[in-house]
């Protein structure tokens, strides 16, 4: 990518830069608490549970200070074009990452009441898997707009897909499993949201990937975005076999 | 550390193409001045480069750039004030609707009154306020004492400026305050009943309201003149205009609408300039 030449005002990318370093850094936080949501959820942790909830807070006080930031530069520094592209981007992106915490809170939250049983291992893979797929497209989304590479972010807004498909047949999984023995019913809910959150993260991500297109292109990603997502829509009808 | 010198400068030709564009995001605004293949000459020192821009009819046009990049060269050129000038001369068109003002069988008091300027320091006449602009008037329209009081009032409102002073008209047009000077001289200016205004930096002598008086009047005026502005005041330009040009070392590097402009514009050299990374 090519390197942006400097402000004749310094100050001006120092600013630019403190933006930069915070988005780094509030992505590096919801990466963790990503990875950190799935492992206590597998080992039935809740001591990592708690952690995770409170390690929120963190991620919250640099959405604020990313939007003081992000208004006091605007209000000194009156930026144009490219400038104020990346600033109203990384207001979008912060938006997002402090959703994606939110969602990795709401999985540790559930933590406690969802029993590890044998016959959930499928499902409990299936999650593990949609998890990794979403943490791959935020990494992946990060790093592309650190170095304002529209081909990868690109490519994140495509590979959104996969997500949506992997979710949909843990749909289906776990309302087999509620219809099989109502006493599913109630770790089978709230599996099916926390497999919900992760493929709402996957979506925060492509709105990532949609930011990061607006802000090196200065145009909006227009074309219709592959989705996969049919849950929505999905209904499997119950037989009472007794 | 200059970063655009030594750039090619490819952009620029065809350059009504540039222009053609913006007719389209615009929804075809009518050209009030079309420049075509302008060249401008301080003696041998070739200041304007084969500039092609249109002036769109009822719209506020800014023009930017670097000092000397020939912005207020080229305004200078729209009423011909540089033919006051020994050594200066301009080669192409300038079409003010359809008729070539550079043509040497061009009436320049007329020309003068159809296309009005403003200039950087206010240039009030040393008489009354009044008298600032009911001397123009007398000189190209024969009116009545109570039509020319009637166009002297229009004037100084349609410049909001009559409020300050309906009650000292008599008083010496230098007694006001540069703000207000700058508003009597658009007066003036407005009561020829040009169908151009030219302002070239009106607001650089300014404090932040009287600027934004001017602002808000230019605001107003557009719906009755066509209007160019050249000014360094980038947020100003953002502000103010509906097309904007950037100019750099008396070429036209890229014409656009102003929301293109200042938000995503497609030279290098322009993102450069309005972001402050120039020079």
């Amino acid at each position: 990518m090519a390197m942006m030449m400097e402000h004749t005002i310094k100050a001006f990318d120092a600013d630019l830069q403190d933006l930069a370093r915070m988005i780094a850094e509030m992505g590096g936080l919801a990466e963790r608490q990503i990875g950190d949501a799935l492992d206590a959820l597998n080992r039935h942790d809740a001591v990592l549970a708690r952690g995770i909830v409170a390690a929120d807070a963190r991620i919250d006080a640099l959405q604020r200070e990313i939007e003081e930031k992000a208004i006091l530069t605007i209000a000194r520094r009156q930026p144009m074009a490219v400038d104020l592209r990346d600033i109203v981007s990384a207001l979008r992106v912060s938006n997002d990452l402090e959703r994606i915490g939110d969602l990795a809170k709401n999985i540790a939250k559930r933590v406690e009441v969802v029993e590890n049983e044998l016959k959930l291992q499928k499902v409990m893979r299936g999650v593990e898997h949609m998890t990794e797929l979403v943490l791959t497209q935020i990494k992946d989304v990060l790093d592309a707009f650190a170095r304002r590479d529209v081909g990868k972010a690109v490519q994140v807004w495509r590979g959104d897909e996969e997500v949506d498909a992997v979710n949909n047949s843990l749909f289906r999984e776990l309302l087999t499993y509620m219809m099989e023995d109502p006493r599913n019913i109630s770790v089978c809910i709230h599996l099916l949201f926390c497999a919900k959150n992760i493929e709402r993260m996957g979506d925060h991500a492509t709105n990532i990937a949609e930011t990061i297109y607006y802000k090196v292109e200065g145009h909006a990603l227009t074309d219709e975005r592959p989705k996969g997502d049919t849950t929505s829509t999905t209904n499997i009808p119950y037989r009472d076999e007794r | 550390m200059n970063s655009l010198a030594g750039i090619s400068h490819g952009v620029q030709s065809p350059a009504p193409t540039i222009a053609d564009r913006s007719i389209d995001d615009a929804g075809k605004p009518a050209a009030k001045i079309l420049i075509r293949n302008l060249n401008f000459y301080y003696g041998d020192n070739k200041a304007l480069k084969s500039i092609n821009v249109p002036l769109y009819e009822r719209k506020v046009t800014a023009f930017i750039g670097p000092s000397g990049c020939g912005k207020s060269t080229l305004l200078r050129i729209l009423n011909r004030i540089y033919s006051l000038y020994p050594h200066q001369r301009a080669e192409g068109d300038v079409l003010l609707d359809g008729a070539n003002i550079l043509d040497p069988g061009q009436d320049l008091n007329l020309l003068r009154a159809r296309i009005g300027m403003v200039f950087q320091k206010p240039t009030p006449f040393p008489m009354s306020i009044y008298e600032n602009i009911a001397f123009g008037v007398r000189l190209f329209e024969k009116l009545s004492r109570a039509e020319i009081d009637e166009r002297v009032q229009s004037a100084l409102r349609r410049a909001a400026i009559w409020d300050e002073v309906k009650d000292k008209l008599q008083a010496n047009g230098l007694s006001l305050s540069g703000g207000q000077q700058q508003r009597l001289c658009i007066a003036r200016t407005v009561a020829l009943r040009p169908e151009v205004i030219l302002l070239d930096e009106p607001c650089s002598a300014l404090d932040p309201i009287s600027t934004a008086k001017i602002e808000e009047l230019i605001d107003e005026l557009k719906d009755d003149y066509t209007i160019a502005i050249v000014t360094h005041n980038m947020q100003q330009a953002a502000r103010v205009s509906d097309y904007t040009a950037f100019m750099y070392l008396g070429e036209l590097v890229e014409f656009d609408t102003t929301s293109k402009m200042f938000t995503s514009p497609g030279d290098r050299r322009t993102q450069d300039y309005i972001t402050g990374r120039f020079g």
